[in-house]
Parts: C-alpha cells; structure tokens; sequence
C-alpha cells in the first residue's frame, strides 16, 4: 500500500505544474472556454503550449523514448494529464492515449514510424471512429463496409459522433471487412484514415455543451494497405483494448471547478450570510470532496494495474461511470448553491463564477454517453468484474 | 502507487481469514449476541496467542511491532466474520490511548497484560445527550488534596461490563467553562461507586451506561496532562473511526460475495436472477461501494502509518463508508428477497451491523462537518 507518487514522478509533477502556471495564462483559458475541453486541441495559443509538452515527453512520459517517451510509469501519463486537466488544458488525446497502446501493440514497423512520434509530440491528433447511426452502445454492428481491392481497402459508410474530425488529422476506423461471418464482431477490422482522401465529408453536429462534434461521410474513400492496423478481422478486438485504456478520465476539471465554487461560497452572501456558512452548503460541498478524492483513487487504480502488467478491464468502466455521474452531480450541486444566479451565462454582469458551472451543466450530459454509456459500463463491470451470466 | 498489500499484509490476512472462519461461524455470533458476556475466553486467548491484540505495539511492550495499516487488515477481516467481543474497545480504544499518552510507569505495565490476553479496557467518552465534541464532556472530576472524584454517567461505553479498566474523560470543575478542560483517567473498574448496565441495541453488541457515583482515583490514575486530554481522544476518535471504517469494508466485501453467489445460483423465469440488469446493476453498485471505501480507508490509513496529516481523510473515508456500507447491505438484502429477511438467515447481521457502525465515532453527517471545517468553509 503506497497512495503518493515516486520521488521521481512528484519532481516531474512540480516540473509540470510549475511549467503549466506559468504557460495556461489567462489568454489560452479564454481561448478554450468557448469551445469546451476536449477537443480544442488546435486552438493556436493550447495547442503551443501542448507541443512544448510534447517535445518533452510529457504527453506520453510512458512511451519508450524513440517514441517520444521518456520511459518512464504509465502513472506519470495519469499524473500529468490530471493536471493539464487542473489547469483547463484540453485532457483527452485519442490518438496518443487511446489509440496509441494499440498502435504501439499491433501496428507495424511502418504505422509505428509514421504516427507514434508525432502523437508523442502532440503535432497530430486521432478522431476515434467507432459509432456509427445502427452501431452506437452496439458496436458490433458496424455497418462501414472496407473492400479489399488489391492494394488499397474502399471504404463506405458513415460515421456519427466522431469527435475531433474538425481538428484531428486521422481518423482510427473501424469498418466491416468480412460480411459473411455470422459472428459479427470477427469481421470488422482498424484502419488509420486521413480524413483530407476524396470522398470525406464532415458535417459539424453543434451540441449544447458548446463544442461541435461530427458526422462523417465516406463515399469510394482509398485507404491504402499499410493503413490497416494489425491482423484482418481483429479490428473488434483491437477497439475493445482500446476502450479500456479510453476509459482514462482525469479529474482535474472537475476539481478545478470544485475549488473554485468552494472558494466562491466562502465570500459569496445570500441573505447576508457567507454561503459557505449554510449546513446543507456545506454538507453537499464536503460530499462531492469525497467523490472528487474518490474518482481520483479510481483513475490512479487503473495506472497501477497498468505498471503492474495487468490489462485494465471492469476498473477502467467503474471509473468512467464514477467520473461521469460525478460531472453531473457537481454541476447540480454547483447550481443549486449558486441559486437563481446560477443559471446566468458567462458574459452576464451578474453570473458568478463567469457562468462556468452554467456551461458545464449543459456540456457534462455527455459524460454519461461518450465512451460508454453508463449502463454499458455497469454491463461491463457485472460481466467482467463479478462474472454475472450475460443476457442480450 | 500501489493499491495492493504487501507480502505481510497478505500473509495476514489470510491467517486472520482461516481462524474466524474456524472460530467465528454465524452460529457463534448469534449465539454471542444473547450471552450476556458477549464473547468466549477462550477464543480471546487464541487471539492474543496469535499476537492479534498486541499487533501493533512496541516488542518491550510485548508487541508485534506492526504498522497502523497492519491493524486495519486484521480488523477488515474481523468485520467479514462479525467476530464479538472486546477486541475493538480493548485495542483500539484503551491500548492505543495508553500507547498515545500513558506514561512509562502505564505503558509497561498494561501495554503487556493487554497484548497477553489478560487484560480487558475501554475507554467512557459520550455523555447523555452529547456527541463527540469537547464541549460536550461535562463530568465532573473533583479535585480533593490526593485524589479526584469523579461522578456522571457515560452511555454507548462499549463491553464496558467485561472491562478491567475504563479510560473515562472528564473536566475540573474549576475548569468546567474552559475547552482544555478534559483529563482521562485510568477507572480500575472494581472502584466501588461504578455501576454498569448493558443497553438493548439494535446489533446486540455490548455497549453499556456506566454509573459513576463518587468514584475516587489516585493522582497517578490519570493518563496523559492534566486538562490536555482532548488532542489524545481526538487521535484516537479519528483511528478509531477508520477501525471502524475497515470492519466495514469487510462486512461489505463479505455481503457483496454472498449476493453475487446468489443470484448466480438463483433461478427465476428459467435462468439466473444474475443475469437481469436491474440485479446486475445493483451489484455493480456493490461492488462499486466496496472498492472505493477499500480505497479510501487504506489512503486513510496509509496516511496515519506513514505520520502524515490525516484529519481530513478520516472524516472522508467515515462518511463515505457510512453511506456505502448501508447501501451494499440494503441492496444486498433487495437481491435475496425474501429469504433473507428470515432470521435464520446471516446476511441481517451485515444490516444491523452496518447500521451501528456508521452511527459509531461519527456518521456520515458529522464527518462531512468536520471535512467542511478542515476545507476552510
């Protein structure tokens, strides 16, 4: 039992956090706002300071170093994208995170040389490319069809909610590459896509978290071969592993928002009395302090096992289905504290906290649907984690 | 970071597994909850053969030299197997208080016979109408040229019927408005002037009203500083409530495993309860409290083996397994249905335990006040 970081993983932490007070300046913080965290990646001042990361090996300290690693513990990954999260930087990177391991695993000599250096670096990004109109909690039903034709696959098909392929470079595909197999989940296959091929349209889907997410059209799209990842028909499998490490959710955001309502509820009055000073205030307060400490055991959980050589399974899914039900409980809690104020948008002379929990009342409904719906997640923690007999 | 044991732990707790569930069956723990004793000697005497109540003190104490965490592995264990008797008021609540502030002289000739087996202690806190706050200790000790008096009474003292000792706070009179007031005293409790009477409760534990009418101790009774004994039962308050806290976390593990066995086995509609979503949910949520109150209690613990600051994780992991553990034993009973309503049935002794725990050195309520106050609000 051991709950704090390495000697050498807290100097490095000190290293980042001293890096990012004095990068994050108020400027980038406004810069992300109007477009929400995640996918923002390319926001001219954000994506500077990312790349500066990058070149030091903080995105992926966990990669070798010809990978633009600095070999160093999968908890460092954790540690450091915990605090860029703390400090609103953009904390989801599909391509080095979640793509990246499978890459790393499967991919070839020449799909490692080409891609892993540049994630490491923060110079590219993926747009995971799963869900599709009939394939959404049920991926196995993915309808994308890739055509062998000799020395490129022919894609077509469409994608739904494929988030960043308005910023990101690629896209990492999964499609239908065998129709005959009556068990559908052993003819889909991965593929690395650029999304600048003919016959790539992508329509912007606003969502009511401020940020736009996409739909995208493949019509005659030619992938060539090399851009297969890994075996023919293992594509199912490949995404399973990846969703596992996809389920990395830092805690940082929402921690900083929690930090900050307390701070504001320590000066704020209602009825002449600091809100802070209010028995159900601080009841509601201290829980989510709890949550918060309790997600951030998850998330380091997954690391540890990760160090230890152990693949993550139902771990991973009890941390998104904590982190995601606790982004909605904080913006609740954050409103009901904040009372009638609450509900005023950032711009608005009265909004306290420049309407942030306002925005991320709206914007955290996703929380509990990407990824992984949560009730995907408890089916995964029932069936993996205590073994229960599957029924659908 | 490292969410597991290590080898020691590990060795432990299974030795602390095997024994109970030799020594301790359902059967035994019925049994104990109408004996008017609440445990046999001569399972207590295994117990201190296997070190078990000197776990963690110092070798010239006659103990194991054991870390905080140590403890708490054995205690995780005792709170799958319900185990009865004195072994939470004897360890945690006289020996480490003596630990915390006794002096040479107590230390070396308690500290010993505890480890041994052979003494029984526990420690008088709460008073009628009170919680655990400074203020709210008003027994008085009155000072007479050689001696004190002390006279009140003190409820929820648990196994206080079977106990040698009973450490008691109390406050001067001439102090009885200041809040550095309060001095433990070591109570032999052949004292005349004592009167102990076991309450019904809810888990059929031993807690007790202790009655003292004029009960006159020595000088050298008292544990600790004169009038500086609040920090010491504040420590003690906060390692007993994550002693609590790892009990807790055992009973929920033990619940969670009979349920998932269950509803396997189960069958309904031609297959296993197991396999409706609704069940499983309720055992993701299981499994989900059980982990995370594992989690937080050992970082909590951890914390206190270690010698860094703890206020705050103490008072997160007990309102956190508070809530937890009732919400595993009343899922756990939703998944059972009937069946275990039926006082034949074991899993009621996870209900009535969880609830007594959670009501014992703070609820979640209290704890998320004392967070509030350690967060500056």
């Amino acid at each position: 039992m051991n709950f704090k970081f390495t000697d050498e993983e807290e100097k490095l932490r000190q290293k980042v956090i001293d890096f990012l007070r004095k990068e994050v300046t108020p400027e980038v913080v406004a810069e992300q706002q109007p477009l929400y965290r995640q996918f923002n990646q390319w926001a001219p001042l954000t994506s500077r300071i990312i790349r500066k990361m990058g070149e030091k090996g903080w995105l992926v300290p966990n990669w070798p170093r010809k990978y633009g690693g600095l070999d160093m513990s999968n908890t460092t990954t954790f540690m450091i994208h915990d605090e860029m999260s703390y400090f609103h930087l953009p904390d989801i990177f599909m391509g080095a995170l979640w793509a990246g391991p499978t890459l790393m695993k499967y991919g070839s000599e020449e799909l490692k040389n080409e891609f892993l250096l540049p994630l490491a670096r923060g110079e590219i990004e993926f747009a995971v490319s799963y869900t599709e109109p009939e394939a959404g909690c049920d991926l196995s039903n993915i309808q994308m069809r890739a055509i062998d034709k000799g020395d490129y696959f022919l894609l077509n098909g469409q994608k739904m909610f494929t988030s960043a392929a308005s910023c990101g470079r690629y896209a990492w595909l999964a499609a239908r590459t065998d129709i005959e197999n009556p068990k559908k989940h052993r003819g889909i296959s991965m593929f690395i896509v650029d999304l600048k091929s003919p016959g790539v349209t992508i329509r912007l889907m606003q969502t009511i978290g401020d940020w736009a997410n996409n739909e995208v059209f493949y019509d005659d799209v030619k992938v060539p071969k090399k851009y297969l990842v890994g075996e023919l028909n293992r594509g199912f499998y490949y995404m399973m592993a990846a969703l596992e490490y996809e389920r990395m959710f830092p805690v940082g955001w929402w921690r900083r928002i929690f930090d900050d309502l307390v701070a504001y509820t320590k000066e704020a009055k209602l009825n002449g009395k600091a809100l802070g000073q209010n028995t159900l205030v601080r009841q509601k307060l201290a829980q989510l302090a709890i949550e918060l400490e309790i997600t951030r055991l998850l998330y380091y959980r997954i690391a540890f096992l990760i160090d230890k050589g152990i693949a993550p399974s139902y771990e991973s899914s009890m941390e998104k289905l904590f982190w995601g039900e606790l982004s909605q409980r904080l913006s609740n809690v954050g409103l009901q504290v904040l009372g009638l104020y609450g509900q005023l948008k950032q711009g608005s002379k009265w909004a306290p906290l420049d309407g942030i929990i306002e925005r991320h009342y709206r914007s955290t409904i996703c929380e509990t649907l990407a990824a992984g719906t949560s009730e995907i997640q408890k089916n995964i923690i029932a069936q993996r984690g205590l073994e229960l007999p599957v029924n659908y | 970071m490292d969410f597991g044991l290590n080898e020691i732990g590990e060795i432990l707790k299974k030795s602390a597994r095997d024994f109970l569930i030799a020594e301790c069956p359902k059967s035994y723990i019925k049994e104990m909850a109408k004996d008017e004793k609440g445990y046999r000697p001569e399972i207590w005497r295994k117990m201190a053969d296997l070190g078990w109540m000197g776990l963690m003190f110092p070798q010239k104490y006659g103990g194991g030299e054991g870390s905080f965490l140590d403890l708490v592995v054995l205690l995780e264990e005792m709170g799958r197997a319900c185990l009865p008797g004195p072994f939470f008021s004897t360890v945690l609540l006289g020996g480490m208080t003596i630990l915390d502030a006794g002096n040479e002289k107590q230390k070396s000739e308690l500290l010993p016979l505890i480890a041994q087996g052979k003494l029984i202690v526990t420690m008088a806190l709460l008073e009628p109408h009170s919680t655990y706050s400074e203020e709210n200790i008003k027994m008085e000790a009155i000072d007479s040229s050689d001696s004190y008096m002390i006279t009140g009474t003190k409820l929820f003292v648990p196994d206080a019927h079977v106990s040698d000792y009973i450490i008691c706070a109390a406050r001067n009179k001439s102090r009885l408005t200041n809040k550095d007031g309060i001095s433990l005293f070591l109570v032999d409790t052949k004292s005349p002037g004592i009167k102990t009477t076991l309450l019904k409760t809810l888990a059929g534990d031993k807690q007790c009203e202790v009655r003292f009418e004029k009960v006159k101790m020595s000088r050298e009774s008292i544990l600790g500083e004169l009038h500086r004994g609040w920090p010491c039962v504040q420590r003690i308050i906060h390692k007993a409530a994550i002693s609590k806290c790892a009990e807790m976390i055992g009973g929920a593990q033990q619940v969670l495993e009979m349920t998932v066995d269950y509803v396997k086995q189960r069958i309904q509609f031609g297959r296993p309860i197991g396999s409706f979503q609704s069940i499983q949910n309720y055992c993701v949520q299981m499994l989900t409290d059980v982990e995370t109150s594992r989690f937080i209690t050992y970082q909590a613990a951890w914390k206190i083996s270690e010698g860094l600051p703890y206020a705050n994780d103490v008072a997160m992991a007990k309102a956190w397994v508070s809530d937890a553990y009732r919400r595993v034993v009343t899922l756990g009973h939703q998944c059972f249905g009937g069946t275990a309503y039926m006082e034949d049935h074991s899993l009621h002794l996870y209900l009535t335990r969880a609830k007594a725990a959670e009501l014992a050195f703070g609820d979640a309520d209290f704890h998320r006040e004392s967070l509030a106050l350690g967060m500056g609000l």
